[in-house]
């Protein structure tokens, strides 16, 4: 009875560090971009294809990062709720049967840094240290 | 009779038995029958059309997925042969970093999620790579050696890493002089042509995947599983050639042993071909569902249908089972009632009526077949003395046990009844010889003859009978049946326990005597008995003192009979008493009446017979009949005979003081015949002796005679005793009693024995004479 208590407690204490953990990876957008709070379901749409305008009818363009990366995995398991699998099935299925096509991917920060600053409707995410000036952290609301 | 009800009986049998088809239960059972016949033939039909229209939904829709899919990786394909040609493209004018940088720029390369492209040297060396490319496996670069030297579009096996199983494709370059300069290679995730596998229309079973011209899966999903590298096997010969219109075969798939209508489809362009498979288990799911809502409901109608039917016939047959209990009861009671009516309740045996008909069977057969019978007729010799001093009960008990006797001493085939009282009759059918007869009688008399327990105490009974033979004793019942009687009352004479066979001689000689015997038994019912009054006379003023009662028997077909005739029979089979108790009754009556009509007092005389005498009963039956009737016991004198008193002295003795003490008068009959001694005589309580007729009607010529009446007369005066003479019946028999000074007479000379009314006027005349 002790050992199992100890060990809910234990579970739970794991789960919240890995969820302080997971939030490493903030959502970006350029300092010009009116977009300041997202849920996380428009968030999920967005990185989908699912939406592509906002209801102000600004455009939005989501920018991904390489899949084998770590911030493209956080990414979606935190954001998202899926494994890079699952993105992966997502978009196979779309592109296939001819409905969509993903995001464009960068294969670096800098490359990310640099799409989202030149273009003011683009989003995309990084780590929480390396976001620079001229990048403004989306609030995410769950 | 009995052959004429048991042939109904099987009739009625045969149309019940026909009618009992037409009766509920079966008639229930049969509708229940049909109805289920019905109902389960509908279901089997709607089930099998269900199977059979879902069956070719399914060959049907495999067909279109087919096409479906044929078009979308014919379009998949074409984008990557395009993507390469592209690159090839670029690569001969620019270097081949630059060029993929300019295509990806340009968005013109396809997405790094899922497309990986490269441009290899002709020595295999990666010169630019976009997305994720290694070059780690020995079958990538014999793939990479084909496909440089074909210059075609060059599809490669799948190829396992560890995030998943790829195909490749490339082409090859040639450069100005048309030597090989290289391979543009595309890599794609294996699974990206499988990824349109919908569940909504495959199902969990279904299959989509993508064959090499080598009968090899390139790829193929199945649910969420997806596999490579495997070999069609028999799906390729059994499931290709299918054309648009024509719906896909069943096949059984060897490597997962799953049924599925299958279409195998090559594809125009590229060495592959589409395989699209639809479970047949999985697809027929739902209509196999209905099939079993079917069959449920079948299920439940059917146990409906049975419960009503179980119900209904329950009902019905209890019904049907009442009703038969009804009519059995109503047979067994008709049957009872019939049985009551010809069997004699105490002995169960047949009885008179039975008899009777039997007895006519007999005789209608035996005329028919000329044959004889015997008829025995049967009479206990002693029952009315055990039915007295035993009480009914025994009596009945004797009976019953006589029965059984009886029926046990003769053959079953014989009849044994009984006809009332202690009669019993039993009757022996086709006898050859009258000789046979004997040794079944001395059969009967010797089972009869055994003693018997009643009440406690052991009893010896016996039996008489008489035998009558058809058709030789008689032609008809009545005849029969009276010779038979005849002859057991011949046995009965003959000193009882015995048997006689009727002869006519026996017929001839004591016609009347037997006749009398068996109808003696009815005249107390029938009121056959008279009494007569003969009139007793002073012997000095000649006025009429008294009466004798006398009995006469009107028999209604012999006439008047006297006592002597027939108070012997009486005697002997006890009839003597209730006479008796009769007449007492009677004479007592008639003296209370002719008083109360205004005669003077007469004295009335009753002669009691020697057995009467000595019955118990006799004191009680004299003092019943005086209170009945009210009578003077004064006016009442018994008459009984010398002989009578003379047998047990001290016993006359006691009864005649009983009847002193009573008042009633004794008066001893035909005095002189006995041998009674004066001191004798002086013993009895007396107050009357009457002289025997006989020494009066010698009177006149006989000295002894005279000298005796003398003697008696002088014996009486002595005793002073009232005399009486008897017989009286002329003048001079007369006069010489009037000397001796006897006291009163009776006979011819006086009056003779008359009946009631004519000795009533016979008084009224002599009053008006006298005034």
């Amino acid at each position: 009875m002790p050992r199992t208590f100890v060990k809910i407690i234990m579970t739970g204490l794991l789960s919240v560090l890995g969820h302080f953990a997971c939030a490493d990876v903030v959502v970006v957008v350029s300092d010009g971009s009116p977009v300041r709070t997202l849920s996380a379901t428009q968030l999920a749409d967005i990185y989908l294809g699912r939406l592509t305008y906002l209801s102000e009818g600004e455009a939005i363009v989501p920018i991904d990062q390489a899949e084998q990366t770590q911030a493209h995995s956080d990414f979606y398991q935190h954001y998202l709720g899926r494994t890079p699998a699952q993105i992966r099935s997502h978009w196979s299925r779309l592109i296939f049967t001819g409905r969509g096509q993903p995001p464009r991917a960068v294969n670096s920060h800098a490359a990310l840094v640099e799409a989202v600053t030149r273009n003011p409707n683009a989003i995309g995410y990084m780590d929480a240290e390396a976001v620079p000036d001229g990048l403004r952290v989306v609030d995410i609301e769950f | 009779m009995t052959v004429a009800t048991s042939e109904n009986q099987a009739k009625t049998d045969r149309s019940r038995r026909f009618h009992r088809f037409l009766e509920a239960p079966v008639l229930i059972g049969a509708l229940a029958l049909i109805g289920l016949s019905l109902i389960w033939s509908a279901t089997f039909h709607l089930t099998s059309d269900v199977i059979a229209s879902a069956s070719r939904n399914n060959a049907s829709m495999t067909t279109d997925v087919a096409q479906t899919y044929e078009a979308q990786v014919v379009r998949a394909l074409r984008e990557i042969d395009q993507t390469l040609k592209l690159v090839r493209y670029d690569v001969q004018r620019q270097a081949p970093e630059a060029a993929i940088d300019d295509l990806n720029e340009q968005d013109l390369l396809p997405p790094s999620l899922l497309f990986s492209v490269a441009v290899l040297s002709p020595e295999g060396n990666l010169l630019a790579t976009h997305g994720r490319f290694g070059l780690e496996r020995a079958e990538e670069r014999a793939f990479f050696q084909r496909a440089l030297r074909t210059q075609q579009l060059t599809l490669s096996r799948p190829i396992d890493t560890d995030v998943g199983a790829f195909l490749y494709f490339a082409r090859g370059m040639t450069d100005e002089q048309g030597r090989d300069s290289g391979v543009v290679t595309l890599a794609v995730h294996a699974e990206y042509f499988v990824s349109g596998y919908d569940s909504a229309t495959l199902g969990e079973a279904g299959l989509l995947g993508l064959a090499g011209d080598d009968d090899n899966f390139r790829v193929y999903r199945t649910g969420d599983k997806i596999g490579v590298g495997t070999s069609l096997g028999v799906v390729a010969r059994e499931a290709s050639g299918v054309t648009d219109s024509s719906p896909a075969p069943l096949v059984r798939h060897p490597w997962d042993q799953v049924e599925r209508y299958t279409v195998v489809r090559e594809l125009f362009e590229f060495p592959l071909s589409v395989v699209i498979g639809l479970s047949h288990a999985e697809q027929l799911a739902p209509a196999r569902a209905t099939v079993r809502e079917y069959y449920w409901r079948a299920v439940f109608a059917s146990g409906l249908l049975i419960g009503i039917a179980g119900i209904l016939g329950f009902l019905s047959w209890r019904l049907q089972k009442e009703r038969q209990q009804a009519t059995e009861e109503r047979v067994q009671h008709a049957q009872k009632v019939e049985y009551l009516a010809f069997h004699d309740s105490l002995t169960d045996l047949p009885n008179r009526a039975y008899f009777s008909r039997l007895l006519t069977q007999s005789m209608l057969e035996a005329r028919r077949y000329e044959r004889q019978f015997a008829l025995l007729f049967l009479d206990l010799d002693r029952f009315k003395h055990i039915n007295d001093s035993l009480g009914h009960d025994a009596g009945d008990e004797l009976l019953q046990e006589i029965a059984r006797r009886l029926a046990c001493a003769v053959r079953e085939s014989d009849v044994v009844a009984r006809l009332g009282g202690d009669e019993f009759v039993v009757l022996l059918p086709n006898i050859a010889d009258p000789q046979h007869v004997s040794p079944v009688a001395d059969k009967i008399l010797a089972a009869c003859a055994k003693p018997f327990t009643l009440v406690g105490q052991e009893f010896r009974v016996t039996v008489s009978i008489g035998i009558t033979l058809f058709p030789r004793d008689g032609d008809d019942e009545q005849t029969l049946m009276k010779n038979a009687d005849m002859a057991m009352y011949h046995a009965k004479a003959l000193g009882k326990n015995n048997f006689q066979f009727f002869s006519e001689s026996l017929s001839d000689d004591s016609l009347e005597r037997l006749t009398l015997e068996s109808s003696l038994r009815h005249a107390l019912e029938r009121q056959e008995f008279r009494l007569y009054y003969q009139p007793k006379r002073n012997m000095k003023s000649g006025d009429i003192t008294g009466v004798e009662a006398l009995l006469r028997w009107a028999h209604p077909e012999l006439g008047m009979i006297l006592p002597m005739q027939f108070i012997p029979v009486a005697e002997e089979n006890g009839l003597i008493v209730p006479i008796g108790r009769w007449v007492f009754h009677t004479a007592c009556q008639q003296s209370v009446d002719w008083q109360a009509n205004g005669m003077p007092p007469l004295s009335m005389a009753i002669n009691l017979s020697a057995r009467q005498f000595i019955d118990e009963h006799l004191l009680d039956d004299i003092k019943l009949a005086l209170e009945e009737t009210g009578m003077n016991p004064d006016l009442l004198e018994l008459e009984i005979t010398e002989s009578m008193v003379m047998r047990d002295v001290e016993a006359t003795v006691k009864i005649l003081k009983e009847l002193k003490a009573m008042g009633v008068r004794v008066a001893i009959d035909d005095f002189g015949t006995g041998y009674s001694s004066l001191s004798t005589l002086k013993q009895f309580p007396v107050d009357t002796i009457k002289i025997d007729a006989s020494f009066i009607h010698d009177l006149t010529r006989s000295l002894e005679d005279r000298g005796l009446t003398e003697a008696i007369i002088a014996v009486g005066r002595s005793l002073s005793l009232n005399v009486i003479a008897e017989g009286v019946e002329t003048s001079e028999q007369y006069e010489f009693l009037q000397a001796q000074a006897c006291d009163e007479f009776q006979g011819f000379y006086g009056n003779e024995a008359l009946p009631a009314e004519e000795f009533s006027r016979l008084i009224a005349s002599i009053r008006s004479g006298r005034s």
